[in-house]
């Protein structure tokens, strides 16, 4: 093998981090140029607010310090077909509506607690289809969304940013160890001694 | 000008054209440049060097735009290719996309293509388990097909030959259905594949589970090393490419090989339209290339060629090579070529939970997984349907996250797990029939963007196959039940032929001009200096992973034509 080269490889791939093409508002929020869908200032908001309620700030970094919400809306532009987008944008209409109706306000100004009992009350107004089977190995998000805008709208959030998160660097290097080469196959391995998170 | 064409028709004579760059073209030039033979390696694609050009090889997930997932523009773009499993943005620049080469589907076939050096051998499942003489007896036992004009001690020598080379792990395990080669040491089965293992021991005939034989460098030798490769390095990434050579693959080990010899000019860029006949010689002069890029013409002279486009594409050069002795398509005075073709049924699955050895796990990947060689029909008929199927087998724990709920808790849900039960899943890896009415044709307008005519594609499941896919479920689930496995979840699959991957015949060997395009060495019948040696030249498909039979077949042919050129015979 050409051992300079796998060498350069792994240092490029070690020392080089993929850089969102996303800038930071006024506000401070995260801003991403997106090509399929329409999302005005508001909404970036209060998607960026509901990714930062699912995976807060606490003693780790939460979804705004390591810039999640750039990524889920990449991913929500990107990665779902017209159909799916639709039903996303009405649901984030309808959830909107819903939480100004609710509350008599706008999700941003909710109290933390607040926010985070309407995205319960919604989670447990219905679970994903595939809820009831055994849960995933890796937390990819469904290529499809359901049907109904608020389910498809709720759960797009959702599974984009534990996916975000769960993909992060920050996650994968410093919460969990993800072991590209293992160099290993041990079999009739004590569960004692495995070494889980 | 007389002399510069001279010249010119001089610089594009070879001893030797191989078509294809791909798992069983590599081991043609290989072989041929060893011989001392100078080798036009003609590929279709680009150049895909090793290492160099793995773009993704040590990205880490983050590292991806999307961390791994395909944009929707790019899976609704291509339907066929999403639908492999392999398909991925990590891998996705390996792959043909589905209007870059477009096929006519008269039936739907998902035809999985890998346009470049080392064709699809990047991307395969790398398994390799060898055939027996129950499966090259198999149509003339069974009466379908014609007779295999080889039996395993034909080839039996040169799967040693060919295993050596490519490193193949394995156990020997003693059976006589799938026999023991030339093995680096074997990738270990866990607690739950050694207790079905041990279970269908005790409650079964000729019912076993084994460490499936793969193409990895478990334990490399002295040869592996000399081709610049090292150990596998349990990434389970290969489908990138592996910068370790971990896994064989034209590009980590017979493409640089046959470079090494000085003897190879590979020319990516070129899409063969036809072979050249000569009426009076009686034999092969050359073959007939489109320039990708330029879209000129140019033809190339050799005393040999070699036809290793990869199955259904080995079908359309034949198909398309016509001349005044050929009308019908290259070789084909039987009126067989394109016909015959079959593939392998994988459309069915069952998994399961086991409520046993919760205290034991394991550590690292294991790049292959449990393999339950072909039980049914083997030493008689004795169900409904003919031949039989193998079934991969693999059990498997994972750390289970919760996903509910939002805030802190689902942060900790999301890092920490309790180890799942054991889950053990399998799938059906069955032969299918070759029949005359699956087949691929030429259309008679439409043509590529190089003028070569359209394919249409014919091929369907059959009755057997629905039959036997049955009895696969029935039998699974039956020694899943026995075995004390819970929640046992059949599942079948409408899956199209082609998605397989393991498409072969159309231009098959046989002992009869008549009936067959080929013959026992894969020589073209009808003109000898052409040989056919990948997925095209298979008379029946057996229910074991083709490759390794391909490079064994490509090796055996390679030998017996550089010896009938040493002779003048050809």
């Amino acid at each position: 093998m050409d051992r300079r080269t796998l060498i350069k490889n792994l240092a490029l791939a070690v020392g080089g981090a993929v850089l969102l093409p996303s800038c930071l508002h006024p506000d401070g929020t995260t801003y991403i140029k997106l090509k399929h869908i329409n999302i005005d200032a508001d909404q970036e908001k209060l998607i960026t607010d509901m990714c930062e309620t699912l995976i807060p700030k606490t003693n780790t970094p939460g979804a705004k310090d390591l810039h999640l919400p750039a990524f889920v809306l990449k991913m929500i532009d990107d990665c779902y077909g017209k159909k799916d987008q639709q039903a996303f944008l009405a649901g984030l209409r309808k959830f909107t509506e819903m939480v100004k109706t609710k509350h008599n306000s706008s999700f941003s100004d909710l109290s933390v607690k607040d926010r985070e009992a309407v995205l319960i009350d919604i989670e447990n107004s219905a679970k994903p289809k595939d809820g009831a089977k055994a849960p995933a190995r890796k937390p990819r998000p469904q290529k499809h969304l359901q049907a109904d805008p608020l389910m498809a709208f709720y759960w797009a959030i959702k599974q984009q940013t534990i996916f975000a998160y769960t993909t992060s660097q920050y996650f994968m290097t410093k919460l969990v160890f993800y072991d590209m080469v293992p160099g290993r196959y041990n079999v009739h391995y004590p569960v004692s001694k495995l070494k889980l998170a | 000008m007389a002399n510069l064409n001279i010249d010119s028709v001089k610089a594009r004579t070879f001893d030797a054209i191989v078509i294809g760059s791909g798992i069983s073209g590599g081991w043609a030039a290989k072989e041929l440049t060893g011989h001392g033979l100078k080798t036009l390696v003609l590929e279709r694609g680009r150049d895909v060097k090793h290492i160099k050009d793995y773009p993704t090889t040590n990205k880490f997930p983050w590292e991806f735009e999307h961390h791994g997932q395909l944009p929707a523009a790019v899976t609704e773009a291509n339907p066929i290719a999403s639908r492999c499993y392999a398909f991925g943005e990590d891998s996705a620049h390996f792959f043909v996309k589905d209007n870059e080469h477009p096929y006519i589907q008269d039936k739907p076939f998902d035809w999985i293509r890998g346009y470049q050096v080392g064709g699809k051998s990047l991307l395969w499942a790398r398994q390799t388990q060898r055939w027996s003489d129950f499966d090259f007896e198999g149509p003339a036992r069974d009466g379908f097909a014609v007779d295999w004009p080889i039996r395993y001690k034909d080839i039996a020598p040169w799967y040693s030959y060919v295993e050596k080379f490519a490193g193949i792990a394995g156990n020997k395990d003693g059976i006589p259905e799938l026999p023991d080669g030339e093995f680096l040491p074997g990738y270990p089965l866990n607690d739950v594949e050694v207790y079905f293992s041990e279970h269908l021991k005790k409650n079964y005939k000729n019912r076993h589970v084994i460490s499936a034989r793969c193409a990895h460098l478990s334990k490399p030798n002295q040869i592996h090393i000399d081709q610049g490769r090292t150990q596998c390095q349990n990434r389970d990434l290969c489908q990138r490419g592996c910068p370790f050579g971990g896994y064989f693959s034209s590009n980590a080990s017979t493409m640089p090989w046959a470079e090494k010899s000085g003897n190879m000019t590979l020319r990516p860029f070129s899409v063969v339209e036809s072979i050249i006949y000569d009426d009076k010689l009686g034999k092969a002069t050359g073959v007939r290339i489109v320039d990708t890029k330029t879209k000129e013409t140019i033809e190339y002279y050799a005393k040999i060629i070699f036809v290793n486009a990869a199955a259904i594409n080995t079908n359309l050069v034949l198909l398309n090579s016509t001349s005044s002795r050929f009308p019908n398509g290259f070789g084909n005075d039987s009126g067989v070529l394109g016909k015959y073709i079959a593939f392998h049924n994988y459309s069915a699955h069952i998994g399961a939970e086991y409520d046993g050895m919760k205290e034991w796990t394991v550590d690292g990947r294991s790049p292959t997984g449990g393999y339950i060689p072909r039980f049914r029909n083997v030493y008689k008929q004795e169900t409904n349907f003919l031949r039989g199927y193998a079934c991969g087998f693999g059990g498997y724990r994972y750390q289970q996250h919760k996903y509910d709920g939002v805030g802190s808790s689902l942060k900790e849900g999301l890092v920490k797990g309790e180890l799942s039960p054991w889950y053990v899943g399998s799938h059906m890896m069955g032969e299918t029939i070759p029949k005359e009415s699956n087949h691929v044709s030429l259309d008679t307008k439409l043509k590529d963007e190089w003028g070569v005519p359209l394919l249409r594609m014919n091929i369907d499941y059959d009755d057997n196959d629905e039959k036997m896919k049955k009895d696969y479920i029935e039998q699974l689930t039956e020694m899943f039940t026995s075995a004390g496995f819970k929640n046992i979840q059949p599942s079948t699959n409408h899956q199209a032929p082609g998605l397989d991957i393991h498409e072969m015949g159309g231009a098959r060997m046989g002992k009869d001009p008549k009936t067959s395009i080929l013959n026992e060495w894969n020589q073209v019948h009808a003109c000898k200096n052409v040989f056919v040696t990948d997925g095209a030249c298979m008379t029946s498909t057996s229910c074991q992973n083709p490759s390794l039979t391909y490079m064994a077949i490509t090796a055996r042919a390679a030998d017996y034509a550089v010896s009938e050129l040493k002779k003048g015979n050809i």
